[in-house]
């Protein structure tokens, strides 16, 4: 259970959920803070715009009538400042729908004061002499709340209105308390939302995560579903359907070649082990026992060589092999190595020819090209009729390049099979029924080496029987 | 008893005809797979050995040509493939039974006698004749108590016959069964090893047992 829980935690999809509905969260409080602070400052532009309308406009009543108001005598009309004031600035005052409170001073006497303020004795007096400006006061006696208040200083006159910030405080702290009922609602909605949403979309990858697990190298036939879809998921399966196919095809290669490497090693022990067993259950003659032998050996050095051969393959499919070029003179080079295979031509009877009229010289690793020319030159002799000839020649090929050819008479290769001879234990049905003993190897080395040198190896061959290898360095 | 050898390595089929022959078998070698149907459609082989790597006609094409002309030699398959796919495969063609490379020469030899003696039904491993026996296990031939010696070729002959005791064989028959197909019949060998044969095995006895039935040819008749 834990580690399933713990599984979970760390799981994408988790982890996306959380992000989801963190970035949620933020944004939600970020947007009500803006709301917050927006409304807040609207409100109060707007209690500031009605006051300071307000100053404005009793100002402009009592100042209008110039009446002195400072040496005020009480009359039959008036008797006090108080009342002119509410009489001139009755428009002002009188629709106070708020009850906001209003005090006006004309030098340093006060002369009129809201109903709202003369219980107490309060002024709201300001030393400042700035003709206009916004305050915010606390005054217990006169509200809980704050106040804020708008002055005007102008020709000796100084109005003051007064408004408590509590409808403001109502309007923000109602905002606020929904806002703290609402966020987590929907906080818990966006969690739940994007978990549903990431375990809807991640559910594939769980697909393509099960699907994998069951593919081994038994079943690489097994595709994964989904790559018909073109979003990331559908790449993902189709890049790992892509893989599976690579996959598949060099397991392919890789068993078709230790079956055939196995095939090619057990004949020569199928001969080894019968021969042996043969001539262990019978009497024979010295001589018998001779022919016994000489030829196990032969297939022993027969093994010796498909061994060779498979180790160098396998070390040039891992590019083990060191290559060292020297420039050397392909003439001298060629004719000493014709030169020593002539005795294997003359158990054929085959004379061996070899061309050559100037000087070619190439960059090549004297050890791998002997491997090749001798090869070729084996073949050559391997698969020539009885009798004939196998010419080798060298040409200039181009301005800096040779040509090496080995041409004999024998039998015609369908061009078809050009290409297939150089494959790894491609073997003609006449070679394997000449018995010759190869075990297709040996020009697939030929080519591996001519590859490494970056030159290429061709075959041409004509109906009438003769076949040339061409090598182009 | 004779036995057709397809196998394209030419030192394999040359050490399985020498300890066939060992065993008193016919052997015919072919080193192709047209060659081997050829001759599998036309000889009367008791026993076919098959690869099934071969040149021209691989060794399953041939085994189901085999059987799809109704012949039912039983057929012995090697090769140096040995997974189980590669076994069902060969057994489903027709093959009687399998054998992968490289095997053991001992095991191939018993289990062609076992071939063999499943295709007699009789299982008879003991061949007679009135005092005459011939073990096809142990290759021993006895008249009466003594032992007798016998060639392959003539053990070859003796076999057959017995086999078909009371009946007459024509000596073409008999030159086709116990020789190689290129053997030409009109030559006069198989009357020498006849010869020899009667020498060894009537020479003591009261009772003749080979008799020559002018102008058609040889038989085993019990006598009394």
């Amino acid at each position: 259970m834990y580690d399933r829980i713990k599984l979970f935690v760390k799981s994408t999809r988790f982890k996306t959920a959380i992000w989801y509905s963190l970035v949620f969260l933020i944004l939600e409080i970020v947007m009500g803070s803006i709301i917050y602070f927006y409304l807040r400052n609207s409100l109060y532009a707007q209690l500031d715009l009605s006051l300071t309308k307000q100053c404005e406009l009793i100002y402009h009543f009592v100042s209008e009538k110039s009446i002195d108001l400072y040496e005020f005598k009480p009359d039959s009309i008036y008797s006090s400042p108080d009342e002119l004031v509410y009489d001139l600035a009755f428009e002002a005052v009188a629709l106070n729908p708020h009850n906001t409170f209003i005090q006006v001073r004309y030098k340093d006497k006060i002369i009129f004061k809201t109903e709202n303020l003369r219980g107490y004795h309060t002024t709201l007096s300001d030393s400042s002499s700035q003709s206009q400006l916004i305050k915010t006061f606390s005054n217990r006696n006169l509200s809980p709340h704050e106040i804020r208040a708008a002055v005007l200083n102008k020709n000796g006159y100084q109005i003051v209105t007064a408004f408590p910030v509590v409808l403001i405080n109502d309007a923000l702290n109602s905002l606020s308390d929904l806002y703290i009922i609402i966020a987590p609602v929907f906080f818990l909605i966006s969690v739940i939302g994007g978990t549903f949403i990431s375990i809807k979309s991640l559910s594939r990858i769980d697909s393509i995560i099960d699907r994998t697990k069951y593919i081994t190298a038994r079943n690489l036939e097994e595709k994964i579903s989904g790559d018909e879809f073109d979003d990331e998921y559908g790449r993902l399966a189709k890049t790992m359907n892509e893989m599976i196919t690579r996959i598949k095809k060099s397991i392919e290669y890789m068993n078709q070649f230790s079956i055939s490497a196995a095939h090619e090693l057990k004949t020569p022990l199928t001969i080894l082990r019968g021969e042996i067993e043969l001539a262990l259950r019978s009497k024979m003659t010295p001589d018998e026992y001779k022919e016994v032998l000489q030829s196990n050996l032969d297939e022993t050095l027969r093994l010796i060589n498909i061994v060779d051969k498979l180790f160098f393959i396998s070390k040039t499919d891992h590019s083990l092999i060191k290559i060292n070029k020297e420039k050397t003179e392909l003439n001298n080079f060629v004719a000493s190595l014709v030169e020593s295979m002539k005795k294997v031509a003359e158990e054929k009877n085959i004379n061996l020819k070899y061309h050559s009229n100037q000087k070619i010289y190439a960059e090549i690793d004297i050890g791998l090209m002997n491997q090749v020319i001798y090869n070729l030159i084996e073949n050559a002799i391997k698969f020539s009729d009885e009798c004939k000839e196998v010419e080798i020649r060298i040409d200039k090929y181009n301005i800096n390049k040779a040509s090496i050819s080995v041409t004999n008479e024998g039998e015609y290769i369908p061009i078809e099979l050009h290409k297939k001879i150089f494959e790894r234990f491609f073997r003609l049905d006449s070679s394997r029924n000449r018995g010759t003993g190869g075990a297709g190897l040996g020009l697939s080395v030929v080519k591996s080496i001519v590859e490494m040198h970056g030159g290429e190896i061709e075959v041409e061959s004509t109906t009438s029987g003769l076949t040339t290898f061409i090598i182009k360095i | 008893m004779k036995i057709l050898v397809v196998e394209d390595e030419k030192k394999v089929a040359s050490f399985l005809k020498k300890g066939l022959e060992q065993e008193y078998y016919t052997v015919d070698v072919t080193y192709d797979g047209k060659a081997g149907l050829d001759l599998s459609l036309t000889e009367n082989y008791d026993l076919i050995i098959l690869d099934i790597m071969l040149p021209l006609l691989d060794g399953i094409t041939l085994l189901r040509e085999i059987r799809n002309a109704k012949l039912d030699v039983p057929v012995l398959m090697l090769t140096a493939k040995d997974s189980t796919e590669d076994k069902v495969q060969g057994l489903d063609s027709g093959a009687d039974d399998y054998l992968a490379k490289p095997f053991a020469l001992e095991e191939l030899l018993a289990r062609v006698r076992a071939l063999i003696r499943r295709k007699d039904k009789v299982k008879n491993i003991l061949l007679t004749a009135d005092d005459l026996t011939l073990d096809t296990q142990t290759h021993k031939v006895k008249r009466g108590d003594n032992d007798i010696n016998l060639t392959p070729k003539e053990y070859a002959i003796l076999e057959y016959l017995l086999r078909n005791k009371n009946h007459v064989i024509s000596r073409m028959k008999l030159t086709e069964h116990v020789y190689e197909y290129q053997f030409d019949p009109d030559t006069n060998v198989i009357d020498v090893y006849i010869n020899k044969l009667r020498n060894k095995i009537d020479k003591d006895s009261d009772r003749l047992l080979l008799h020559t039935i002018r102008g058609i040819g040889y038989m085993i008749k019990e006598g009394r």
